[in-house]
């Protein structure tokens, strides 16, 4: 509720536009909510899809030559369907057959994906700009009618791209498919044995997660106005698992919590401690996950005795 | 008719031969024991059976087919049911959730509606009715038995395989499952089903015929007292019979 009358109590373009990255982040972190905390996929490398999305929508619109630049929403198609692409190649390669991955084998794949994808983002020359990345020349809205770019209109298109992710999550995780997922994280044999195919649910759920964040990132980056290697790296990666674990892993409030608190507080103790913020946040996100290994929304929704 | 035939099978892990030459038929209606000392193979039939391990040679056909080199979930799906030794159910979900995905249908993309009906019959089977909304996890080692060959009798098996299930029971928990598969047994839920087992008396309270297994092959065969009074398996392990 707060957050839907932040724009009405608050003037302040700065705040609500922060706002309006946040809600990305969210996206973002539910994205890795589902393969993680709904799949029991642990990932390292998420930050792949996200600022991969950015990088896309980068390149075809800001490069020339054949059919290129392309307009801004049909780079963004582009880069949700390149996100959702790049997760099925990936998946195929490490779900299927008798080597398929899992545990720690996973993440470590993930995390070597996100290594390379950091190299080639550095080393793609004027195709992904090197280490200056690309700067963006697309604008959020569509030109001359709205201007979604900044601000309320930012605000507003990110909040409700998230609410319709949230109900849309919901909805999935419901579903005999969300059923089986949830089965898949609890004990991955069993359901193996009991006909289902493993490798099938957890390919659907990666892809539809590798698209949720490419959308995101697309969005997010082309908002930031520029995207570097780092946004497809191992840091990136490692901030949304802070998110989705502040928040509380296997829920679909919790991420969205923890990818809004997080970034605040950052934002907010940057601002004001210069030279110890970074410390205390440390101090602060080591407390809450000692104090609420479930995290903040897992801690508050625990099941208690009679 | 059979329902299982297992023929010559045999796998060998580094040169020890943990299954060897091993030959099997399971008849509908039959609910056959499956015993043997520590190392004698009996785990390693039961995983070549539903497809955890692939035989090095020989044949297993199942309903008529052969299934030899089918990877486990196929062979889950064309109707065979493996009831873990340690308990194997969906911790954080709860008892309804666990018995529905026994009951959903495997395929990809089948749209049968789940027999909600069926679900009620086998909670009420296992008698975890009051527990329905509970998570797994809260449920004794016992009641997580149960509520595993609930999941895995929803999913209608045609062969239902129990690795130790009595593992870790207390007395009464014991009887009571040995009750619970008579009862299977009777009311034809399934074809057929095989128990392997360290407990005697329990193979005793529920099995018409019984597999002895002895350094990978198949030792004797028959009712309990006839396999209690072979000499070889005298020889090989009585004390432990008795």
């Amino acid at each position: 509720m707060a957050l839907v009358a932040l724009p009405i109590i608050s003037d302040d373009r700065f705040l609500i536009d922060r706002f309006g990255r946040y809600f990305l982040f969210a996206i973002f972190a539910l994205s890795v909510d589902l393969i993680w905390g709904y799949g029991g996929m642990f990932t390292f490398g998420h930050a792949v899809f996200f600022g991969g999305g950015g990088y896309i929508v980068g390149m075809l619109t800001t490069r020339g030559g054949w059919f290129l630049p392309v307009p801004f929403w049909l780079a963004l198609a582009a880069a949700v369907a390149a996100a959702a692409l790049l997760a099925l190649a990936l998946s195929y390669f490490v779900f299927s057959g008798k080597g398929a991955l899992r545990g720690v084998e996973f993440a470590v794949v993930t995390l070597a994906v996100a290594v390379i994808a950091e190299r080639l983002a550095n080393a793609g020359g004027s195709i992904s700009g090197g280490q200056n990345g690309i700067l963006m020349q697309s604008r959020l809205g569509v030109p001359g009618v709205i201007s979604l770019h900044r601000g309320y209109g930012f605000y507003a298109l990110t909040g409700l791209l998230l609410v319709a992710t949230y109900f849309g999550l919901k909805w999935f995780l419901r579903t005999r498919s969300g059923l089986v997922l949830r089965g898949v994280r609890e004990n991955e044999d069993r359901i193996d044995l009991l006909g289902y195919e493993v490798p099938l649910v957890k390919r659907r759920t990666f892809v539809l997660s590798g698209a949720l964040a490419g959308l995101a990132g697309a969005l997010f980056y082309v908002h930031e106005g520029i995207v570097s290697p780092g946004t497809v790296g191992v840091g990136a990666s490692t901030l949304v698992l802070l998110w989705v674990v502040l928040g509380g892993r296997g829920t679909l409030l919790g991420p969205i919590i923890g990818a809004i608190l997080l970034p605040h507080l950052t934002a907010s103790l940057s601002g004001t401690l210069l030279d110890t913020w970074l410390v205390v946040v440390g101090v602060i996100l080591v407390a809450v996950i000692v104090l609420f290994p479930a995290g903040i929304f897992g801690f508050l929704t625990r099941p208690r005795k009679a | 008719m059979s329902v299982l035939v297992i023929d010559g099978l045999t796998k060998t892990f580094r040169g020890f031969t943990a299954v060897d030459d091993v030959s099997l038929r399971i008849d509908q209606g039959e609910l056959r024991g499956l015993i043997g000392s520590n190392g004698a193979g009996k785990s390693t039939l039961l995983h070549l059976i539903y497809g955890k391990l692939e035989a090095d040679q020989g044949t297993i056909r199942f309903d008529e087919t052969d299934v030899s080199r089918l990877p486990a979930h196929l062979r889950a799906r064309r109707g065979m049911g493996l009831v873990f030794q340690l308990t194997s159910v969906f911790d954080e979900l709860t008892v309804e959730e666990n018995l529905l995905l026994g009951a959903l249908p495997k395929k990809p993309r089948a749209r049968l509606p789940v027999d909600r009906e069926e679900v009620e019959r086998i909670l009420h089977l296992v008698e975890l009715d009051d527990v329905r909304h509970r998570h797994a996890s809260q449920l004794s080692h016992g009641r997580q038995q149960w509520l595993e060959i609930g999941i895995v009798l929803l999913a209608k098996p045609k062969l239902l395989l129990l690795d130790e299930p009595t593992s870790g029971m207390t007395r009464a928990e014991s009887r009571r499952t040995a009750e619970l598969l008579k009862q299977l047994q009777a009311s034809r839920a399934t074809e057929a089903i095989i128990v392997v087992e360290h407990n005697i008396e329990f193979i005793r309270l529920v099995s018409d015929r019984v597999t002895v297994m002895h350094r990978g092959q198949v030792l004797a065969d028959g009712t309990i007292d006839e396999v209690q009074a072979n000499h070889e398996v005298q020889a090989s392990f009585l004390g432990r019979l008795h």
